[in-house]
């Protein structure tokens, strides 16, 4: 035994392993144990004094578990021959898939390497205790963190999105998107309501009834990437400004707020462009409101679901602010939050075009645009400007009219989509205007919370028996709540008294 | 107490039906009008449907009125707010504007004359003679 590993000048984990299956005898782990003892540190010690003197940290790392591994391997190898799955197969069909590196090549290659193998090895140890031989391979392992390259993250993430909406599809058919769309907006003559308001379900549903909005992530991607375009694109018309769906602010509420920090800082060099404007919740990829920082994303969205907070889209404007509160209210998130949502409104802020609007208050960005805007507003569409705007504006309607068709449950025709996606243009412009001549009523140039809460008004969102601060509080994730109302913690008295 | 409240929303309430059925009759002579003019006739579920909806608009123009001055920082309804009410439908904030800009020239004419007046009364009888004679110069 000594002879053979004397003779290996290179021995890294895949010989160890192999010498093991090749010495290996399969015997009851209790007879040999005595015996094998003896013969397993003899092993352990030999490669682990042989890798120790490789020098390598990486190496070291990979002998150490090897070590370790190809100990506990021969241990239990004895009997593994009871069971389906032995160590020896394990073994082998680590050695099959394994890369082969030697140890002495460049960290880049070896790094994910050993990481894998560690990884085994490590697995290999956890499930050898329990005596459990099944081991996933290659299964992109979520501990290493630093090793993972970045598709497995989003991969993860694309996970955690179709879980989302896997469990939206639990949800009542009054969240549909439909409702997001257009919010049912009592207002004058427009009555395109597509779903009844979602007290209901949140009534129902209480615990899922916070539920992040994930329509808004993706509209805020796509809401970014329609800005980088526009950017590209020739100068945007003076066009009023299409809010981009705060709701998405409301919508701020993003699960994974990683996606859109990086297309922020991506934006960031045209963003002084622009005007800020706050957020709207909702949707994000509806058009962009141009000029006005109008929460109409905001209002829309809150309309959509009637200021569930991301609740049903449908019923505000916007689609995202459904509010929902979510669920997950780790300590985390609402640092993440805060720090995404005017991230969020900056972002949307960067429609207006500079030569016609005049620079919008940046006030606009205050939690109470947040509020209306949470994800509820999709981004306002804008009227009929350049070409190039009409496309991306049409893009971000495709997210909405994915969504109706996704709560519809039914297939859809062409001409279905084509309708809603009309019907959706429509409200949405019309919604973006009305913020505009409500700002211009007031003699402002700026859209501000007010004329949201006009619009809410107008559309029967907001009664006299219904406020602003009850939708937040119904429809939003608590963190919006501390930002959007202003003396949320007033009036808490802890019980039982401390 | 309560008498008095059941009293008053009595009241109210023959109020509001008194208003509706002055709006009913309205309607339904101006259905006799268009029925003259395009030759259909109107009926009376159609009259009371008109009348019960322009009812209803009435009191939502109302609100809606009140809610714009008020957002507007104001405490009188102005031609601007029922401007805002009206401009969901083109034909009609056109011809709205058209009166607007009418009574605003009216005004502005009546405030000229009443300049005028009081000018005059400062001014002595010979400027307006020289002014006249100006004229007829020209």
């Amino acid at each position: 035994m000594a002879d053979f590993y004397n003779s290996d000048s290179e021995p890294t984990t895949r010989t160890l392993l192999r010498r093991v299956l090749d010495t290996a005898d399969s015997r009851t782990p209790r007879r040999l144990r005595s015996a094998g003892a003896g013969a397993q540190r003899a092993l352990l010690e030999t490669p682990s004094s042989r890798r120790l003197n490789s020098g390598t940290k990486t190496t070291a790392k990979q002998h150490s578990h090897g070590a370790r591994s190809i100990g506990r391997l021969a241990h239990f190898q004895v009997s593994g021959n009871l069971e389906e799955q032995t160590p020896r197969t394990l073994l082998k069909n680590i050695l099959l898939t394994a890369p082969e590196s030697s140890i002495l090549m460049p960290e880049t290659v070896v790094k994910p390497v050993p990481a894998l193998q560690v990884v085994q090895p490590s697995r290999k140890e956890s499930s050898r205790g329990s005596l459990e031989l099944q081991l996933p391979e290659f299964e992109p392992p979520t501990t290493l963190a630093a090793g993972l390259p970045a598709p497995s993250r989003k991969k993860q993430r694309l996970r955690l999105s179709v879980f989302q909406q896997e469990v939206d599809q639990g949800l009542p058919h009054s969240q549909e998107h439909p409702g997001n769309a257009d919010a049912s907006s009592l207002t004058s003559s427009l009555n395109l309501s597509f779903a009844t308001p979602l007290q209901p379900q949140s009534v129902k549903r209480p615990g899922l009834a916070r539920r992040p909005p994930l329509r808004r992530a993706v509209d805020v991607g796509a809401l970014l990437q329609d800005l980088r375009d526009d950017s590209l694109a020739s100068a945007p018309s003076g066009d009023s400004l299409k809010t981009p769906i705060a709701t998405l602010p409301t919508d701020t509420v993003l699960e994974d707020t990683q996606p859109f920090s990086q297309p922020l800082v991506g934006c960031s060099p045209s963003v002084h462009h622009f005007l800020p404007h706050p957020f709207p919740t909702g949707t994000e990829d509806a058009e962009r409101a141009m000029g006005h920082g109008t929460q109409s994303s905001g209002p829309g969205l809150q309309n959509h679901k009637i200021i569930e907070a991301e609740d049903s889209q449908g019923t505000v404007e916007a689609e995202e602010p459904e509010g929902s509160s979510e669920d997950e209210n780790t300590s985390d998130r609402p640092a993440e939050l805060a720090a995404s949502t005017p991230e969020f409104l900056q972002a949307k802020q960067l429609h207006p075009i500079p030569e016609t609007a005049p620079p919008p208050g940046v006030a606009v960005l205050s939690s109470e645009t947040l509020e209306p805007a949470s994800a509820r507003l999709p981004r306002k569409p804008r009227t009929a400007g350049s070409r190039p705007r009409q496309d991306s504006y049409k893009a971000g309607l495709n997210h909405y009219i994915k969504l109706f068709s996704f709560y519809a449950k039914m297939p859809m025709e062409r001409k279905a989509f084509e309708m809603v996606e009309k019907c959706l243009d429509k409200y949405f412009q019309q919604l973006c205007n009305d913020l505009e001549v409500f700002a211009a009523h007031a003699g402002r140039k700026t859209v501000r919370p007010e004329d949201l809460e006009l619009l809410m008004r107008r559309q029967g969102l907001i009664t006299d028996q219904v406020s602003l601060y009850v939708l937040v509080e119904r429809h939003l994730p608590l963190e919006y709540r501390q930002l959007l109302i202003p003396c949320a913690f007033s009036g808490n008295s802890v019980f039982p008294a401390l | 107490m309560e008498e008095e409240a059941e009293a008053e929303e009595q009241e109210r309430f023959s109020y509001q039906q008194r208003l509706k059925a002055a709006v009913h009759y309205t309607v339904g002579r101006l259905c006799e009008e268009v029925a003259l003019d395009k030759e259909m006739q109107f009926s009376k579920q159609t009259i009371a449907a008109i009348s019960e909806l322009t009812f209803r608009q009435c009191e939502n123009f109302a609100k809606d009125l009140e809610m714009f001055a008020r957002h507007a920082k104001r405490s009188t309804i102005n031609t601007e707010d029922v401007k805002l009410l009206a401009r969901r439908s083109n034909s009609l904030l056109k011809y709205i504007t058209e009166k607007s800009d009418e009574i605003a020239q009216c005004n502005l004419e009546r405030k000229a004359r009443k300049k005028k007046k009081s000018e005059d009364g400062n001014k002595s009888s010979r400027e307006t003679a020289e002014a006249e004679a100006v004229d007829s110069e020209d």
